[in-house]
């Protein structure tokens, strides 16, 4: 298990990362924590002809609040996310997926932003992104732009990133004042990939009943799914363990066609999809302290 | 001359041992935490090559034209060999059954996934690997043998062979057919067992070198055993077992994964054909998974109960169908004889009868894995008596009890014809009912029904076999009667002990064991006794780690040892002290002539008098404080020809409960409470006796839940990484609450029985009885293992598809 050989080249400021990107277009990778590409390496299941580290631009490493939204950095640690305390109060829904994201060692090499542009859709981030909201700044050789977490995530392993830009920083919004939140996911052992999993959010009108509803499942598609017709059944409903039951069903029709193997079948991910919704919504509740 | 080898603690010449039966520290231990010991892949000898392997992407094809010659080019490779080298150089490696085996690299036809077809050395691993990107290999598929059921009437996929079935034979012991029509009940399931296997963290790894001088070829390697490595590789290449030197590395567990000989022989032929430089081969984890040792036990069986209505078991018989793989070369077949040894487990059950058939397929060849047969054997067998509880309405805890070899029984000669040494599995039971409170649990399932959970408990309690004998599988060809295990123990001038053996570090912690004895025999500190390990031609007789015997085994060696040292070291103090041999004794460390209290002297006095007073020794004395021992198990008898023996020395066993709750809608388990009472005799060391408890199961809970090679319908390996292959981690396995208790053996070194493969007899069969004790009243059963989420979702939700 040892790589191809490849060219190795380790930039200190972005633009030179852009650049070698653009001379080398189809044929050079970008490696950050290499929690995936250094086994696809080693595997020689991906053979770049030139390997662009970005461990060495500093600017891409950071955590910070911005008008209430959560900033990070591409290049900062998982674990990075996970202690930081701002994260963990203000953001519980980042620190409760980062947590989930396979082990503390994997954490403290891995990347945010290289878990988002790995784009697995059985990943936490891509999922956690969608939920909230992300929006993600790219540089490329024609400058920055910025792109909505439901057009970032194109299919398995593909985002709507160009070759040769480089995904810098992902802003997330907080969630709305009050709202209930929950990340729940089944893995076969803890740490592993999920079978599929579900992030959700809502928030109650002064009548009591849902006003906004948020819901995502993972590990279902090519993409994280917005579960649409699942949001829909909760608005203007009272919680209770009744509607988190058939808002559960609901996911299945909004999941179109899930992946089978040797781990779980279709029918079995479309199934937990809706279970986790159903278990995520009453924890959510619970933590909360909304009565049900 | 036998030598006296104590059968207690009590019995060892010391009034007040310090270290035998205690949890000392081992002394491995500081070297492997601080990183020091020396594991293949960090030896590194001038000149050495290193080698990498190009593998058959095919499960079944003809090979039609290798082209090397561009990677001949290349800078840095140093030789390439192929099938056509093996064949000029080798002969087929060994297999049991024989005749079922092929040459170290494929020849003309590619028989499973993974198969060696093509070998390159070179200077670096990288510019090795980077060569098997250069050579061409082309390939005519066949159609692949990938259904076990239908192996033995699919084309062969030997020339050689007239079907694909390897071995088959009904094995009848005493008056089954009547046991059957007599009974009051017969009871009859299907049981599956998918692949699974060994993966110890350090996959197989060798350095080789052929001295074309001299012909001598050394190997060094994370070898299991090196005199059985050294056997099989020197028939393989042609050279006198005097001339084939294995060196055993200190490796990173084993478990039965560290494979057959075809690492040596590849690297040898590498070194050959480079001159004799040494080439070192690292298998990487993908190697291992596709192409390794890591795989075992792909069966299928059908079993019947014969039972009186009171739940008196009266007979048993399994028809067992076996998947080999592609070959019989790293006996899987012995794997399939061994439930002879505890055939009827715990029960005393009269009579019994083995339909057994093993066949060859297109997938990876059967190699050995701790436990080796049993457990897939021991889930079959306890998860049919937990169907006779309900079918007669008995507790499953009583009709263990009912048929349980009573403690007077003993020694209990089983229908397979192994002798039990002795037990008392009523007490064990006894005990984990009380410590688990099996009362209160079947109250919490109860509660937890209401509620609409899914609680489920196993209840377990098997055999292990252990001291393994080679005659235990005469059935499949095995020719031998005992394994010999030797030491040397020797007293320096200073007064230290070294003792000698034959097999390296492997993790079960024997180097502490032998210091312990030797300690507590000399009246010495642990520290005072250093183990060195002996290459394959230096050491005495050996067969080093596994079927549970080495604890055990080097037990009777050193102690063998030490008495041989005692005899010569009273006959100096005779002289010494004036007196006749006979009137002195060994005895916390001094030889002395009991009751007289002057008359003593130390032993490492003695030692050094021998070494350095040639003028006190008596006339004739041979001056050397050393002795040797070869050990053997005492009592083992051949084979008859319904494959009874006397095999396995010792019968230890262990009683498991365990707590389960079945997620219906997610399909996932979950393991609330593990209870162990665990029977191996004499502890020796408790503490790395309850390790290696703590590992089996650990691996039980793999094979139950987790681990699964998986083949599709052309063969080809759908697990091939560890995304994909799941080894249980710290948080998939309960740490367990244990009790011990000991019964003694008769017959072996200070009573010790054989226990390291421990747990993985058991716990596979507890967590899937509860499992299924869940499942009762949902109308459904898993009959597969393991119980993955995929199938017990599938049994619960979508038995159409099933």
């Amino acid at each position: 298990m040892k790589p191809a050989p490849f060219e190795y080249c380790a930039p200190e400021v972005l633009t030179e990362a852009v650049e070698v990107l653009e001379q080398n277009e189809g044929d050079a990778k970008v490696l950050s924590g290499g929690q995936s590409l250094m086994p696809l390496l080693n595997m020689r299941l991906a053979r770049p002809e030139v390997l662009v580290d970005l461990a060495r631009i500093p600017e891409l490493d950071y955590v910070r609040e911005d008008h209430g939204a959560l900033v990070i950095g591409a290049m900062t640690r998982q674990r990075t996310v996970e202690l930081d305390p701002m994260v963990r109060e203000k953001h519980p829904l980042v620190y409760e997926a980062t947590i989930n994201v396979a082990h503390p060692q994997n954490r403290n090499q891995g990347t945010f932003g290289g878990s988002v542009a790995h784009a697995d859709p059985s990943a936490e981030y891509p999922a956690l992104a969608v939920a909230l909201g992300a929006q993600f700044k790219a540089v490329g050789p024609d400058g920055e732009r910025t792109i909505d977490a439901e057009d970032f995530f194109v299919t398995y392993l593909t985002t709507d990133l160009e070759g040769a830009e480089i995904l810098t920083e992902v802003r997330i919004p907080a969630l709305p004042d009050g709202a209930a939140w929950a990340f729940t996911e089944v893995a076969r052992r803890h740490g592993d990939y999920a079978l599929a999993g579900a992030t959700s959010y809502f928030t109650l009108g002064a009548d009591g009943k849902c006003a906004t509803a948020r819901i995502v499942v993972f590990g279902v598609g090519g993409t994280p799914v917005r579960a649409s017709k699942a949001e829909q059944a909760m608005i203007g409903e009272a919680p209770s363990a009744a509607l988190f039951a058939s808002v559960g069903k609901a996911v299945l029709d909004d999941v179109e066609e899930p992946q089978s193997d040797v781990h779980a079948s279709a029918a079995q991910r479309r199934a937990i999809a809706g279970v986790m919704t159903e278990r995520g919504l009453a924890d959510a509740a619970r933590r909360a302290g909304i009565a049900i | 001359m036998t030598s006296r080898i104590p059968n207690k603690i009590a019995d060892l010449p010391n009034s007040s041992p310090r270290f035998i039966g205690q949890e000392v520290e081992r002394v491995e231990d500081r070297q492997l935490v601080s990183g020091k010991t020396e594991f293949i892949d960090n030896v590194s000898l001038p000149g050495m090559l290193h080698c990498a392997i190009l593998r058959s992407p095919n499960a079944h094809a003809k090979i039609t034209s290798i082209d090397t010659s561009a990677a001949e080019k290349m800078p840095g490779v140093i030789a390439i060999i192929t099938g056509e080298d093996a064949k000029r150089w080798t002969q087929p490696m060994q297999t049991v059954p024989e005749g079922w085996g092929t040459l170290c690299l494929a020849t003309d036809r590619v028989r499973f996934v993974g198969e060696p077809v093509v070998a390159v050395a070179a200077t670096s691993r990288y510019i090795a690997e980077d060569a098997l990107d250069e050579i061409i290999v082309d390939y005519d598929p066949l159609p692949p043998v990938a259904d076990t059921q239908k192996a033995a009437d699919a084309p062969p996929i030997y020339d050689e062979h007239e079907s694909n079935v390897v071995f088959q034979r009904k094995f009848t012991w005493g008056e089954v057919d009547a046991a059957f029509t007599d009974a009051d009940k017969v009871l009859t399931d299907k049981f599956r067992w998918h692949r699974l296997g060994a993966n110890p963290l350090e996959c197989n790894g060798v350095i080789t070198e052929w001295d074309i001088i001299d012909g001598t070829v050394t190997t060094r390697g994370s070898f299991q055993s090196q005199v059985n490595m050294g056997l099989l590789s020197a028939g393989a290449l042609g050279v006198p077992s005097n001339r084939m030197r294995v060196i055993s590395q200190p490796h990173g567990g084993s478990f039965g994964g560290k494979g057959g000989p075809r690492g040596t022989i590849i690297t040898a032929l590498l070194s050959r054909k480079a001159g004799g430089r040494p080439v070192k081969w690292i298998e990487d984890r993908m190697e291992y998974l596709a192409g390794g040792a890591g795989q075992s036990w792909d069966r299928f069986y059908d079993v019947s109960l014969a039972l009186k209505t009171d739940g008196t078991i009266t007979g048993l018989r399994v028809v067992l169908l076996d998947d080999l793989g592609a070959s019989a070369e790293g006996f899987g077949a012995v794997s399939a004889a061994k439930p002879l040894a505890a055939f009827t487990g715990p029960y005393a059950i009269p009579v019994a009868e083995y339909d057994l058939t093993l066949v060859a397929t297109n997938k990876l060849p059967q190699s050995p894995y701790r436990g080796m047969g049993p457990p897939p054997h021991n889930w079959a067998l306890e998860q049919m008596v937990d169907l006779a509880a309900v079918e007669l309405g008995l507790d499953p805890a009583e009709i263990r009890r009912k048929n349980y070899i009573p403690k007077n029984a003993f020694p209990y000669t089983i229908a397979s014809g192994n002798e039990y040494d002795s037990g008392d599995y009523e007490a064990a039971l006894d005990a984990i009912v009380e410590m688990a409170d099996y009362k209160a649990l079947r109250r919490e399932q109860e509660e937890a029904r209401e509620q609409g959970r899914h609680l489920g408990i196993g209840l377990v309690n098997t055999i292990e076999p252990g001291v393994f004998d080679w005659n235990a599988y005469a059935i499949v060809g095995s020719q031998q009667t005992g394994v010999p295990e030797g030491a040397t123990v020797g007293i320096d001038i200073m007064g230290k002990i070294v003792a000698k053996v034959g097999f390296s570090l492997e993790g079960q912690g024997q180097y502490t064991v032998i210091s312990q004895v030797l300690a507590d025999y000399f009246k010495v500190e642990m520290s005072d006794v250093r183990v060195v390990p002996q290459d394959s031609l230096s050491a005495p007789p050996h067969f080093g780690p596994g079927g549970s015997r080495l604890g055990v085994a080097i037990t009777g060696a050193v102690l063998g040892a030490a008495d041989r040292l005692r005899e010569k070291l009273i006959r100096v103090g005779a002289n010494l002290l004036q007196s006749p041999p006979e009137a002195l004794e060994l005895s916390d460390g001094m030889i002395r002539i009991p009751g007289v209290a002057e008359a003593q002297i130390p032993v490492a006095q003695v030692a050094a008098t021998m070494l350095a007073r040639s003028d006190l020794l008596p006339e004739g004395m041979d001056p050397n404080p050393e002795a040797t021992y070869v050990w053997t198990a005492a009592g083992r008898t051949p084979a008859d020809d319904q494959g009874r023996a006397k095999s396995y020395l010792t019968a230890a066993n262990a009683c498991h409960l365990v707590l389960v709750e079945v997620d219906t809608a997610t399909g996932m388990v979950e393991i609330l409470k593990y209870f162990i009472v665990d029977d191996c005799g004499t502890r020796l060391n408790p503490a790395t006796c309850e390790g290696m408890t703590q590992g089996g199961v650990a691996q039980g809970v793999g094979a139950a839940l987790l681990e699964e090679y998986v083949y599709d319908d052309d063969a080809q390996l759908l697990t091939s990484t560890f995304i994909d292959y799941l080894i249980p981690t710290i948080y998939e396995v309960p740490m367990t609450t244990k009790k011990a208790l000991v019964t003694p053996s008769p017959y072996t070194p200070l009573g010790a029985k054989g226990m390291g493969e421990g747990a993985i007899h058991t716990t596979p069969a507890a967590v899937m009885c509860a499992i299924n004790d869940a499942l009762r009243p949902l109308g459904v059963k898993a009959h597969e293992v393991p119980a993955s989420p995929r199938r017990l979702w599938t049994l619960l939700h979508d038995q159409s598809v099933g």
